[in-house]
């Protein structure tokens, strides 16, 4: 096991690290940037080193000012959390080559994974099934050619990509030309790669995920799914496992299959493999994430197993301790982002000082974040506050858990998206269980709004 | 700008203190990005040594240092980065985080564009090594090598914000330093003697307005 580790991340996951390093008795310190002196991870930690400056390329994102701090910190180890550069297999390589390990999937199975398209391909040879795309695009006219071939409306998205940054929506030839050159600039600035590919665009789909874990000595366990169709513009807002689009059978179905897939393929480490569903309940194969997720904790909450120690554990090279047998999913969970944005105001993120905090409690409720009174949200990084998460023994049990502990949750001097989630919960589609991806985009926010609660 | 005082959870027993800093926060953003950049510019431009200018319960006060233009701006931008730093920075008025800005502006405190003291800083994370004829009292212009700091390898450079004097080392060679970490003080030649603190020169408001 390893004896310190740098925490290459800011927010909420800093902490979750953190915590996890405390819970399996290792060191950690903390890497924040300026703009993240105050933030709670910093502030917890025995340990933490100024990185850099606000902007995430001289800091978050630079390679040598992380590796330099975890060498000087004495650091054996490196997490990199999610975003940034978790799933970079360049950082990866960089780490290693500093006698360090990265937690995560090591740098050759990144770079076997790190196409989204080479994957689809990958995984398709090995039993998934896969959504129609197009291989990498090499300009505007290729890219033109492809959408015809496959049929829009379709997807343009980043190779290097995640969290829905540099993603396009697109349903004429018209559209796709105006969006691929912002497309290829947003990746270009999000991922410092702009291969783009395209992906043919299911209406009325269900984005369902399966999350495993694979040890170096090829044991692997699946975790069950989760659920993630209440989107906004490609960014995940609630979170669910089980699913309710997926029967019994179906969801053993595909999280054997992916297990087994990406076992064979050779990964390594925890893995999301992420599908399409749709209105028939066939699921398409779309892409793996090669990192802990945010919405890891639903997971965690159903099996009680700790990811990110489990995480850690499988870098340092222990066997993965477990069979599939062993991984029982129990009752339902729900998670819930809460992001400083103003769904009135067409979601526009805000910064500011949060001037009082208030985490729900009770019967299986959990907060995780990095919120306290006084904490001035910079304005430099994403939105995310904290994620509620609820667990009861069914859905219905957890839907009223996730309204209370919502209605519990305070978060004064910044404007949250807090209401609108109570309203998605009291909306007859989410009870239904029948939220598809393109459903918060296409009727807006403001019927949620305008019928949640008072 | 967002309204925060209206918040998700309406009723929240701190709403009044929520509205009244963000008064505040939106008066000392005013301050720093609109008035005191035309100050400063005004305050170069012509021949007064100091301006005083009031808003709400808000006071900011610029005094001209007499030291080179380019000095006083790297000064500035050293004396900014100790901020950052938590470590008192009663001088620069410079473009600092807002949360730097709060913490440096309070109502009836003032402001003096008047460094005396800056250091050099640490330009990465790293492991330090001055220059090895380093020595207290050395006179140095600004962007003068002092050292550098080792990053993986990779040599940064650690330069002298300002023109002055080499004054105490606040880390040791082979140390690890952070991101910003202070390095060396450089002691400023002395440059106070002209202007008594605390009087303004000229009609601060009528400043203002003409800027």
């Amino acid at each position: 096991m390893f004896s310190k580790v740098l925490i290459a991340n800011r927010g909420e996951i800093a902490l979750r690290v953190l915590r996890a390093c405390r819970t399996l008795g290792i060191g950690a310190v903390v890497a924040y940037s300026e703009a993240d002196r105050d933030g709670l991870a910093a502030q917890l930690a025995d340990e933490a080193i100024c990185i850099g400056p606000a902007d995430a390329r001289r800091s978050y994102l630079s390679a040598p000012a992380i590796v330099s701090a975890a060498v000087v910190t004495g650091c054996d180890a490196i997490h990199p959390g999610y975003g940034f550069l978790a799933e970079d297999e360049g950082f990866a390589d960089v780490v290693r080559a500093h006698g360090l390990t990265f937690i995560g999937p090591p740098a050759e199975v990144l770079a076997c994974f790190a196409s989204k398209e080479a994957t689809r391909r990958l995984l398709g040879a090995h039993g998934l099934p896969t959504i129609p795309g197009s291989g990498m695009l090499r300009d505007e006219d290729h890219a033109q050619e492809e959408a015809e071939r496959i049929g829009y409306p379709v997807l343009i998205k980043p190779s290097a990509g995640g969290g829905g940054k540099g993603m396009r929506l697109v349903r004429t030839s018209r559209e796709l030309d105006s969006s691929f050159k912002v497309s290829r600039s947003e990746a270009k600035a999000a991922f410092g790669d702009d291969s783009l590919y395209l992906e043919k665009f299911l209406e009325d789909n269900r984005h369902v995920e399966i999350q495993v874990a694979v040890d170096r000595f090829g044991n692997a366990v699946h975790m069950g799914e989760r659920d993630c169709s209440v989107q906004r513009r490609h960014q995940k807002l609630i979170e669910e496992t089980p699913s309710p689009a997926l029967s019994e059978a179906a969801r053993q179905d595909l999280a054997d299959r992916a297990v087994k897939a990406v076992t064979a393929a050779g990964y390594e480490n925890l893995g999301t493999l992420e599908f399409l569903v749709d209105g028939k309940g066939d699921a398409f194969f779309i892409e793996i994430n090669c990192r802990i997720q945010v919405e890891h904790p639903i997971t965690e909450l159903c099996t009680g197993i700790d990811m990110v120690a489990l995480q850690i554990k499988i870098a340092a090279g222990e066997p993965l301790g477990m069979t599939q047998a062993d991984v029982v999913s129990r009752g339902h969970a729900i998670e819930f982002r809460i992001l400083a944005e103003d769904p009135a105001r067409d979601f526009r993120p805000g910064a500011g000082q949060v001037v009082s905090y208030l985490a729900p409690g009770g019967p299986g409720v959990r907060m995780d974040s990095h919120l306290y009174p006084g904490y001035e949200i910079p304005s430099y990084y994403d939105s995310l506050l904290g994620k509620l998460c609820v667990w009861a023994p069914d859905r219905a049990g957890a839907i009223a858990r996730g309204d209370a502990a919502l209605r519990e949750l305070l978060v004064d001097g910044v404007i949250t998206n807090i209401e609108l989630h109570r309203a998605i919960l009291a909306n007859q589609v989410f009870i239904d269980g029948k939220v598809t991806t393109a459903l918060l985009d296409r009727v807006g926010s403001a019927p949620f709004v305008s019928a949640g609660i008072r | 700008m967002p309204d925060r005082a209206e918040g998700a959870n309406p009723g929240g027993v701190d709403r009044a203190q929520a509205l009244r800093s963000r008064r505040d926060r939106e008066a000392i953003a005013r301050l720093a990005d609109d008035l005191l950049p035309a100050l400063i510019a005004k305050l170069a431009a012509s021949g007064l040594g100091e301006i005083e200018v009031r808003e709400g319960g808000w006071k900011a006060r610029l005094r001209k240092p007499a030291i080179s233009e380019e000095a006083r701006r790297m000064a500035a931008r050293a004396v900014e980065s100790h901020a950052a730093h938590g470590i008192a920075a009663r001088g620069a008025v410079g473009h600092g985080r807002p949360e730097e800005r709060d913490r440096r502006l309070r109502p009836e405190e003032e402001v003096v564009e008047e460094p005396t003291r800056v250091a050099a800083t640490s330009p990465a994370v790293g492991i330090y090594h001055p220059r090895r004829d380093l020595a207290v009292g050395m006179r140095v212009r600004s962007g003068d090598r002092i050292g550098f700091v080792d990053v993986l390898g990779v040599h940064q450079d650690v330069v002298a914000p300002v023109d002055g004097l080499i004054g105490s080392s606040l880390a040791e060679a082979g140390e690890a330093v952070e991101y910003g970490q202070e390095l060396v003080r450089i002691d400023l030649p002395e440059t106070a003697a002209d202007g008594e603190p605390g009087r303004p020169v000229g009609d601060a408001a009528a400043v203002a307005r003409s800027v």
